[in-house]
């Protein structure tokens, strides 16, 4: 058995309740002795006598290989820390709202001291329902530690409405589709969430949810509606819209402090979103799915800018210009089934087909608001070619590690009873064989997570691994 | 003909029941001045009292310990943020600073009268009596590391991105050596010819700084955590993972040749200490092996020992005759080299 020490590496953006969970953590009954190391000195339990403050520095390598960047202060305070082993069995690491998760993370896997004497359990990130699509507008380490994160907590849940919250979710699963999602208020959850997860231990089951396996699509959203021939309103923002406030809206005070909540909700970030309308067959799900591909491949005409006002007409990709509140006239041919596709969800944006709901509606996956950063998955029963795979993967880390942020995975190697699983932090990559596939079914899954990826390169790469 | 054989010979052992986290000489190399993990300050010499005497404790742990070259002062910090310089004479100590940082790097000068204290990525300097003669608070990175020029009052301080020359006396002057890397290890040579760092990025960097030159030598297959110069300055051992590679500086070297390298230690080194006014080398590791190298005489250990678990320290005395072993356990084991 390891006698490292375990560390939790705790991330999220000022005021998404890091704070309020670690405080938490140190006061609450669970039979661990917990050194803190905090970056953002202050807050947490003064009193406590294994809280310690450093300053977050940076080593980079001169070669600039940014798979070999690390925390030096972590170093440092760790090494101090090990020379009292005895005195706690926890470390808790609190970066600060705007730390890079990636060195934090390497740092246990490329410095020769923290290999040896620590164990990174999981990178937990805490995410702040009201604010988090601003913080993702905004700045690029919020969607890294969203990335990075093994737990994603779903803070702050009872702030914002449901259609808010299931957005929410939507742009957090379209960034890591893989992370153990938990939603909490007051960062209220039973700690096992977050500690002792062993997201690093590849002895652990590899737990990779099914639901990001299906391709991404350019659209979070679609819905089949019965119409009418003719002129149909769409309705977008604040006002009228699908969970109406019922402020009186001529009235200014109350019309800028519902501005004011809008924004609170996240809705105000979007100035302009994607919508196509397309015919259906039917008003079942099998109609709505041989929908999607069409919708697809529309997604990438170039969209036409469409101001409130406007006539829309089916397949025809517009891009909708959301103020406070807009209108559009749909004008439709005939009377039918149709289906709506949204590029973000309709809660985001106050969308909803006036006098109308929609027979039946799905959420897609898999899709972030810059597509900068995501998830990619692979699910594929053929056996592999070991040397094979070492081939690629290796050539990927090589090529693509910066890009790279997480991958993990569980291969089906030809003529091997047992199953190989493997993680990775950019460049960093351990992989083993683990127990035997026995009654399961062998099945190939791999999880990529990162920036620029490009899901044709990846299955492509993954082919030539077939044995 | 042949050297004479040397050998490590036990001469007294301690049970500290503690992690021993620094360990300081006095002057006269009778007494030791002891650092624990829990943070006590222990004073034990060895051949008059076997039980170690308790003068203080940092809460929270001890980080450093640092004995005033020839004088009577010596210096602690610990996580409590303190650090403290004691009076020998009498055992007491007065508080120098308190600061959020931790100071984990505390040097004298070898004349003793001035102390280095680096705490983050501030540097203070005092003088022998504790009275405060700088503060340099704008280093570009935490410092890692500081070493003074042998009988001198010239200083340099280490980080990530470089390294910063200071001289104090009689007038202060600094002087900055950018390099693009993670400086760990600061080791001056005994003639103030070259100064050593060992680099996070698995290199060691030489500047010539008279000269104003400066080479970094490669090959190292993990960080460079471990400098050590001979006493004659011909030697630099530097120690990466569980080899210790020497660089010899006589000739052209050490540019463009090859270094001596002694592979026995089969874990990870912890401790590299080259002995005063002497050619043995020491080292001990995570593999609790201490072992006794002469490098200029071949790669083979001439002695080695053995410890219940990793070595946490080793410290010659100032004359090079006794050598002060702790492993992690708390076990202290005082040595001699005895020639054969």
């Amino acid at each position: 058995m390891s006698d490292r020490i375990p560390v939790t590496v705790l991330t999220g953006f000022l005021g998404s309740g890091k704070t309020t969970l670690l405080n938490r953590i140190l006061s609450e009954q669970h039979g661990k002795r917990i050194a803190v190391i905090e970056n953002e000195f202050g807050e947490v339990g003064v009193d406590h006598e294994l809280v310690i403050g450093a300053q977050e520095e940076i080593f980079e390598t001169a070669n600039g290989c940014i798979c070999c960047t690390v925390r030096g202060d972590l170093i440092r305070v760790l090494g101090q820390l090990r020379k009292r082993r005895e005195r706690f069995d926890y470390i808790l690491i609190e970066t600060t709202g705007l730390a890079d998760p990636g060195p934090v993370a390497q740092s246990f896997f490329v410095d020769e001291d923290l290999k040896e004497d620590f164990e990174l359990d999981a990178v937990v990130t805490l995410v702040d329902a009201a604010h988090v699509r601003r913080q993702l507008a905004d700045s690029p380490t919020a969607a890294d530690q969203i990335a990075f994160a093994d737990v994603l907590v779903l803070n702050k849940t009872d702030l914002v409405d449901a259609a808010t919250l299931a957005a929410v979710e939507q742009t957090l699963r379209g960034i890591n589709s893989t992370a153990r999602l938990v939603r909490t208020e007051r960062a209220s959850l039973p700690l096992d969430q977050v500690l002792d997860v062993g997201a690093f231990d590849l002895d652990r089951a590899l737990s990779v949810n099914a639901a990001f396996l299906e391709p991404p699509r350019p659209f979070e959203w679609a819905g089949l509606y019965t119409l009418p021939a003719g002129h149909v309103k769409l309705h977008t923002g604040a006002h009228e819209s699908a969970h109406d406030h019922g402020h009186d809206h001529d009235h200014d005070h109350e019309h800028e402090h519902e501005h004011d909540e809008a924004h609170e909700h996240g809705h105000g970030a979007l100035a302009a979103v994607a919508l196509l309308v397309l015919p259906a067959a039917a008003s079942d799900a099998a109609a709505l799915e041989a929908t999607v591909e069409a919708a697809t491949s529309a997604f990438e005409d170039t969209a036409r800018p469409a101001a409130s006002g406007t006539h829309l007409v089916p397949g025809t990709l517009y891009q909708l210009q959301l103020g406070h509140s807009a209108h559009f006239d749909l004008v439709l041919p005939k009377a039918g089934i149709w289906a709506v596709f949204t590029e973000h969800h309709p809660g985001e944006f106050g969308f909803h087909v006036h006098g109308e709901a929609p027979a039946l509606e799905r959420a897609f996956g898999s899709h972030h608001h810059d597509a900068e950063i995501g998830s990619i998955g692979i699910a594929d029963a053929r056996a592999l070619d070991p040397n094979k795979v070492n081939d690629w993967l290796s050539y990927l880390l090589q090529s693509r590690g910066a890009d790279i942020l997480r991958m993990k995975g569980v291969l089906n190697f030809r003529g091997e009873a047992r199953r190989y699983v493997f993680h990775g932090v950019h460049m960093i990559f351990e992989g083993k064989l683990e127990r035997p596939w026995g009654e399961q079914a062998r099945m190939n899954r791999l999880v990529f997570i990162g920036r620029k990826l490009d899901r044709h390169e990846l299955e492509a790469g993954f082919e030539s691994c077939i044995a | 003909m042949s050297p004479p054989r040397t050998r490590l010979a036990k001469r007294a052992r301690l049970e500290l029941g503690d992690y021993p986290v620094d360990a300081a000489w006095t002057a006269d190399g009778r007494a030791l001045v002891l650092a624990s993990g829990e943070g006590e300050i222990l004073w034990w010499a060895p051949a008059t009292a076997p039980a170690p005497e308790r003068l203080g404790q940092h809460s929270g742990g001890a980080l450093a310990l640092a004995w005033q070259g020839a004088g009577q002062h010596f210096a602690s910090s610990g996580q409590d943020g303190q650090v403290w310089l004691w009076d020998a004479r009498d055992r007491t100590h007065q508080v120098l600073s308190e600061s959020a940082q931790w100071s984990e790097q505390l040097v004298f000068a070898s004349h003793g009268r001035l102390l280095a204290v680096a705490s983050g990525r501030e540097l203070a300097v005092y003088d022998g009596c504790g009275a405060l003669q700088a503060r340099l608070p704008t280093h570009p990175g935490v410092i890692a590391a500081l070493a003074w020029r042998y009988k001198s009052s010239e200083l340099v301080a280490v980080f990530n991105g470089g390294i910063r020359w200071y001289r104090f006396e009689p007038a202060a002057q600094s002087r900055d050596y950018p390099w693009a890397g993670a400086c760990l290890t600061a080791s001056w040579s005994p003639d103030g010819r070259v100064f050593a760092s060992g680099l996070q990025d698995g290199t060691v960097h030489f500047w010539y700084l008279a000269a104003d030159e400066n080479s970094q030598m490669k090959g190292y297959g993990a960080k460079v955590g471990l400098t050590s110069w001979s006493a004659n300055s011909r030697y630099l051992a530097s120690a990466a993972d569980a080899m210790i590679v020497v660089w010899d500086f006589s000739g052209r070297g050490p540019e463009g040749t090859r270094p001596i390298q002694l592979d026995s230690h089969t874990a990870r080194l912890t401790q590299l200490a080259y002995q005063p006014g002497g050619t043995h080398l020491a080292s001990g590791g995570r593999d609790c092996r201490l072992m006794l190298w002469q490098p200029a005489k071949g790669s083979d250990a001439i002695d080695a020992d053995l410890l219940p678990d990793e070595i946490a320290l080793i410290r010659w005395s100032p004359d090079g005759q006794s050598l002060l072993v702790a492993d992690r356990s708390g076990a202290l084991t005082l040595y001699g080299l005895e020639r054969l």
